[in-house]
């Protein structure tokens, strides 16, 4: 019996070798899976009655609809940053499939497309790192005569320095960098970064791990350049940040509005939509602009090269920024929002919304923080140096 | 023809031992040479490069990557790591050590019910289980919350103890983690052990406190060499229970290799400090092992 068996499992593992070695030519599987807890079924619009999402909300129509030979779109985008409604309905108004794969930095979005054997149609990089991917060829140039879209953008998010004339992206959304405070618990008038280096806030505070920023904005408090290169005030900020670090109770970059709600922490400093959340869940926390300048950021839509499928990724742009769309941006995922047409169109059909995104300091940013604004640029070789200093204040040194 | 030509092929090959064998353990040697001989091999040519402005690799042949890592700094990270890995460690086999003997001498009958709870909680995702932990340590969370209301049945004043984030938080997490992979090995060498030799030493007259130090310990340490080799080296690699429970104050070795692949951009560096630290785990394993045997324990594990 025991050569029998010997001799079918030698077959099998022959065979199975055969089969590893045809399957790639023979059934090429897709790079993307689709993340989306509901995905819809993909149906195009036949015309009879109004194309819903499954959520029950009437899909608007594209304006204007694009010519798409494509079946599906890969994007690879940041995560909790697309309302499914949006993805729910290009696919029914369009019948093109969103492949939608999801990271939680931009480092982490640089190392995969940089490594290279991606496909994606579009990617979402924040304004600093946009120069070094086109530094280093990962962008395609966008046709303008495609994206009729920008006209409801307003130009304060366009034409900025990381990418004049908006040549390789266009604006997704704004955020800012800036002051959290619990007003319950915190008393004191918190007006400026340099407040945060309080004696009295010691082991109260959450801050982001991310080195750019908090290195950044201890560099403000000195008032250097927060894309310095200059060693010696790179040194002066390391100094004052080991103060600063041994001062912090937590470093979150994922959730750090879980900490303020829960009372874990009472101050310190978050992003946009995480503030607009946590304001959600307790109105006495606050969002303060420091009067050093806030940190702004943008995320933008950019085109890898070699994107296979660039018609339909015009079209999800186009589709997902158009105002009946876009606002539901408002709704679901609250950040500064770069379309004047999307603000109209929630201005003229959800008031409520409307109106609490203009009443928070949040989202609509007061005009002097946004004279005021700090940018965080690549600094590269310098970001060695950057990278040294964070590891050494985290090591105590 | 052709299904002629393969039935004589297959005759052949399925016939020759010699070849049978090295048919068998193909599938295992590509996929041993693929994602890790060759990755192995970059890794070691990356960590002789550079770095330019953008972050990309220079090739080249430097040991400043190495230099570099004997820097006070990251040599405190390493020390840190290996003094994490051996808290964590001694830890697993103190609060292991009774589990598995309570196993080992229940009724035939319970044991596997009783392995089978043990590893129930595998089955939940392992950051789930982690970020499980913050809820029960924080501030406003379920442990102050029960002190809280213990001391206020009989009437003492309550401070809600400051135990998330913290160095100790890191620690429970990591007991938590990694107790499973001690209690089995450990249980494996108990349960081997012949109950006619606690009946032998109790005749020679040695009581509890000695038949454990003579009998039961020397025989469980295959069981715990095997289950140290499953907790220090994975322990040694890992950081992110010291970033959930810890708020990422600290900086493990893990954390400097990560950083060096995302927001520092440095590859050649991160190659050199995973080289490092393979070769550190190692050095630690290879003088342990020499020392204690390799435990035949963890392959029944």
């Amino acid at each position: 019996m025991r050569p029998l068996l010997w001799r079918i499992l030698t077959a099998a593992v022959a065979a199975s070798l055969v089969l590893a070695a045809c399957a790639p030519a023979a059934t090429p599987t897709p790079e993307a899976q689709p993340s989306g807890a509901a995905t819809a079924a993909v149906e195009p619009s036949t015309g009879a009655g109004p194309v819903t999402a499954p959520s029950g909300y009437i899909c608007p129509e594209p304006n204007p609809t694009l010519p798409v030979t494509a079946t599906e779109v890969n994007i690879f985008v940041w995560t909790e940053y697309i309302p499914q409604d949006a993805l729910d309905c290009f696919e029914a108004v369009y019948g093109i499939k969103v492949n939608r794969e999801e990271y939680s930095s931009n480092e982490e979005m640089y190392a995969k497309l940089n490594a290279g054997g991606t496909n994606y149609d579009l990617v979402q990089p924040t304004d600093y790192i946009v120069p070094l991917m086109i530094r280093q060829g990962l962008l395609q140039k966008l046709d303008k005569n495609q994206l009729p879209v920008l006209s409801t953008f307003d130009p304060a998010y366009l034409n900025l320095a990381f990418d004049p004339g908006n040549e390789y992206t266009i604006p997704y959304q704004g955020g800012t960098d800036a002051i959290v405070v619990n007003t319950d618990v915190v008393k004191d008038e918190i007006t400026s970064w340099e407040d945060l280096w309080k004696p009295d806030y010691a082991g109260r505070m959450v801050f982001l791990d991310d080195s750019r920023v908090v290195i950044g904005l201890t560099l403000l408090t000195l008032g250097y350049d927060v894309n310095t290169t200059d060693e010696g005030q790179l040194e002066e900020a390391k100094a004052k940040l080991a103060q600063l670090v041994a001062n912090v109770k937590l470093f979150d970059s994922d959730s750090p509005k879980t900490a303020l709600i829960a009372g874990d922490v009472d101050l310190g400093m978050t992003w946009t939509g995480e503030a607009v959340l946590a304001q959600r869940e307790n109105p006495a926390i606050q969002y303060v602009y420091p009067k050093e300048g806030a940190i702004f950021w943008q995320d933008n839509y950019a085109m890898p090269v070699g994107a296979p499928n660039p018609d339909a990724a015009y079209a999800w742009l186009n589709y997902s920024m158009q105002p009946d769309v876009f606002w539901m941006m408002l709704r679901d995922f609250p950040y500064n929002m770069p379309s004047r047409g999307a603000l109209e169109y929630a201005q003229a059909n959800y008031t409520d919304l409307y109106d609490g995104y203009m009443a928070s300091n949040i989202t609509n940013v007061p005009a002097e923080a946004f004279a005021n604004a700090k940018r965080i640029q690549d600094v590269g070789e310098a970001l060695t140096i950057y990278d040294r200093i964070w590891t050494e204040v985290k090591s105590g040194q | 023809m052709k299904t002629d030509a393969l039935r004589r092929w297959l005759r052949i090959w399925g016939t020759r031992e010699a070849y049978q064998g090295l048919l068998l353990v193909a599938p295992t040697l590509l996929w041993m040479t693929a994602l890790l001989i060759i990755p192995l091999l970059l890794t070691v040519v990356i960590s002789f490069g550079g770095r330019d402005a953008n972050g990309d690799v220079v090739y080249g042949f430097s040991l400043a990557n190495y230099l570099r890592l004997l820097d006070p700094l990251y040599v405190g990270i390493l020390w840190r790591s290996v003094v994490l890995a051996f808290q964590t460690t001694v830890l697993v086999i103190l609060v292991a050590f009774p589990i598995a003997y309570f196993v080992a001498r229940a009724p035939a009958g319970r044991r596997n019910a009783y392995l089978f709870l043990i590893l129930v909680p595998l089955w939940t995702n392992f950051v789930i289980r982690i970020y499980a932990w913050i809820m029960i340590l924080r501030t406003q969370g379920v442990l102050n919350g029960v002190l809280g209301w213990a001391a206020g049945l009989i009437g003492l004043p309550f401070q809600p103890l400051d135990l998330y984030p913290s160095p100790g938080a890191v620690l429970v997490g990591m007991l938590y983690e990694f107790l499973p992979f001690m209690i089995l090995p450990i249980f494996t060498s108990l349960e081997k052990i012949d109950e006619s030799l606690f009946e032998a030493a109790a005749d020679l007259g040695a009581n509890a406190v000695r038949t454990f130090l003579r009998v039961t310990l020397p025989l469980a340490l295959p069981g715990m060499v095997a289950g140290t080799i499953l907790v220090f080296v994975p322990v040694m690699g890992s950081f992110i229970v010291s970033d959930i429970l810890g708020g990422r104050n600290v900086v493990l070795v893990g954390n400097l290799i990560q950083r060096q692949f995302l927001d520092a951009r440095d590859p050649a560096f991160g190659s050199a400090a995973s080289i490092i630290l393979m070769a550190m785990t190692l050095v630690v394993t290879i003088i342990y092992t020499r020392r204690f045997g390799f435990g035949e324990e963890i392959v029944r594990a």
